[in-house]
């Protein structure tokens, strides 16, 4: 059975659709390069250390491997990381401005309830070295227009900020279990449960009341900050709504303020982000299709202290979207196929040349029989489909038009002479 | 723009109708028997229609619904990624280990459980280090300790009366069970406009 060889979670792209993610690609890469961001790529397997002492993703949710040495190796699980790692290696001024754009495969067991998917592929921006909201504004400005350049125009981003949440929890003396928990009763909105959970513990009804309404804590931009003004309990949470505010100025006058709503009541997984994060959602489609922030503390990680946000597409989400909203151009180049006799190889291989010269795909076939009989047997193959046909025979040049070979003097001003 | 809603069909459908009746949505053309699988109501502001209750959380995920009402037994035992927004209250019972009265849970040795809820009953045993043989059952449960295929079962209790009849008693709670009113992560965001409202209704009567 063929079907023992398929690998749950992994798939095949055929080439109607590696046409349409190439496509993409292609745009996205423009895009990011008028930017001023430049490519790089990053080693498929990683050491192991490196993700082991993460609790953003769970080792179980590793591939890994031992090399011949015996140190284990982990497939790259994630693109952040060794990009940020890849930027202190090779520019040790923290000052320095680095603008780098990538695409790349990422292995690990994206477990949702019912997709088991164990690969992706990712391309994204980092820009490290500005901690300024006008490098918030460039990487969520970036993201939008990277859905516009793909033909998206419902595009929504939910933008939060992981410090208001963590430096409302500072003010209590809560177990790293009970902060875990909360955070996943925020994201998941789940209002009953953190009442019966809140209910259950002696913190202050202050906070406590504050931790309720932050599941609603959602929405226009405007309204939200009102009500994060008045929830405000020290100096740093007074930070995160001043910088949250920078942020929207700066997408209000450069004209992308209608594509911002606020949720302060999502956290991220991945716990290097240490300050704005944002997801970007397309239509109704039930996944956000990029997710991003700024991670400031993270490359300090790797010796070069150095600010740093950026954010990644999830490009097969991406691709399915616009599938199911025709928004992909499947549109296959038809091919011109010239069919030769075995003694009209040399005028064959010229007229070919001739054509590929002028960029047109041109694939050649030798016939010792009947090119009648071949002809239908190749149309009726998926890759011949929108084909032209031609034929050489004894140095004359036909055409194939309703069913039969008709004289013809060139193909496209190409005749094949020497 | 119509907001679709998800109901579980069974024990949670009708506590969630009359809960729409209760905040202001009639649907005169419902009745239990009818054959119709999408059900307006009369200000044409809500649908709603009727799955199979561990459909509930993949319907409202993969946006198919805005809204779904299901117990949390069902959400504990099929995760989805939504919103669990609200707790209305209504079908509330208890997720239970359940036996015969003079079953000892001896923690040095296998216990064999029978359960329509696999995975609420391996994370239970599991928090408290109790080693497991789990044996899925899809029906009449309190069959499998009195036949002698379980030492004990794991199941969902109303009123207890079931057990009783049979003999059985409760031996541990593992947690309280009330219907969710749970909601599409997009939409909440995306149609806000017209699911706050709604939220809002539910919100009023639930507490």
């Amino acid at each position: 059975m063929l079907t023992s060889y398929t690998i749950e979670g992994f798939e095949n792209i055929q080439y109607q659709g590696f046409k349409a993610l190439s496509d993409i690609e292609k745009k996205l890469n423009h895009l990011f390069r008028l930017y001023g961001y430049h490519q790089v790529a990053t080693p498929t397997f990683e050491a192991y250390d490196l993700y082991a002492g993460e609790d953003a993703i769970p080792s179980d949710d590793l591939f890994k491997l031992v090399n011949h040495q015996g140190k284990v190796l982990a497939l790259k699980p994630d693109a952040t990381m060794p990009v940020a790692r890849m930027a202190a290696i090779n520019h040790h001024n923290p000052e320095e401005i680095i603008k780098f754009f990538y695409l790349t495969n990422l292995y690990r067991n994206f477990s949702s309830p019912d997709i088991v998917k164990k690969e992706i592929t990712q391309m994204g921006v980092e820009f490290f070295g500005d901690e300024r909201p006008e490098c918030d504004g460039e990487i969520i400005a970036l993201a939008i227009e990277s859905l516009f350049c793909n033909g998206i125009t419902d595009v929504q981003i939910d933008l939060g900020h992981v410090g208001f949440i963590n430096y409302l929890l500072d003010e209590l003396d809560i177990t790293p279990e009970d902060r875990a928990m909360l955070f996943k009763l925020i994201d998941n909105k789940n209002i009953g449960d953190i009442h019966d959970f809140l209910s259950r513990r002696n913190f202050d009804p202050k906070i406590s009341g504050i931790i309720a309404q932050l599941p609603m804590l959602y929405g226009d931009p405007v309204t939200v900050f009102k009500k994060m003004d008045a929830l405000c309990v020290n100096r740093r949470m007074e930070a995160v709504v001043r910088d949250l505010k920078a942020v929207y100025h700066h997408l209000d006058i450069i004209g992308m303020a209608r594509y911002i709503t606020f949720d302060l009541g999502f956290t991220s997984a991945m716990n290097y982000y240490s300050g704005m994060i944002f997801k970007a959602y397309v239509g109704n489609w039930g996944a956000p299709v990029i997710d991003g922030g700024r991670y400031d503390t993270l490359s300090a990680k790797f010796g070069i202290d150095r600010p740093a946000c950026g954010f990644a597409i999830d490009i097969l989400e991406l691709m399915d979207y616009m599938e199911q909203h025709d928004l992909l151009n499947h549109q296959v180049s038809p091919h011109t196929v010239i069919l030769y006799r075995p003694g009209d190889k040399c005028q064959a291989f010229h007229l070919c040349r001739g054509l590929r010269s002028d960029g047109t795909i041109t694939e050649m076939f030798r016939v010792d029989d009947t090119p009648e009989a071949l002809i239908p047997q190749l149309m009726n193959q998926a890759l011949y489909r929108p084909s032209r046909f031609f034929l050489i025979d004894g140095g004359s040049l036909y055409k194939w038009q309703d069913s039969r070979f008709i004289p013809i003097l060139d193909i496209d001003g190409q005749k094949g002479d020497a | 723009m119509k907001i679709k809603i998800a109901l579980a069909k069974g024990r949670v459908a009708k506590k969630a109708i009359a809960l729409l009746t209760d905040i202001g949505y009639l649907f005169p053309d419902y009745s239990e028997d009818s054959r119709k699988l999408i059900f307006t109501d009369t200000t044409e502001a809500i649908e709603f229609f009727l799955v199979k209750s561990p459909d509930v959380g993949t319907y409202v995920e993969k946006g198919a619904a805005d809204i779904g009402i299901v117990g949390r037994d069902v959400l504990m035992e099929h995760p989805a990624k939504v919103y669990e927004l609200l707790n209305l209250n209504i079908g509330q019972c208890r997720m239970c280990v359940a036996g015969y009265a003079d079953t000892r849970i001896q923690f040095n040795k296998k216990l064999t459980v029978g359960t329509k809820y696999p995975n609420i009953a391996k994370q239970y045993f599991n928090s408290i280090d109790q080693p497991v043989d789990l044996i899925m059952i899809n029906g009449s449960v309190e069959l499998a300790p009195i036949l002698g295929l379980s030492d004990c079962i794991v199941d969902i209790v109303e009123s207890g009366s079931t057990l009783r009849e049979n003999g059985l008693v409760v031996l541990n709670t593992i947690c309280d069970i009330s219907s969710r009113l749970i909601v599409n992560q997009v939409s909440l965001k995306t149609k806000s406009a017209y699911i706050d409202p709604i939220i809002h209704r539910f919100e009023a009567m639930a507490l």
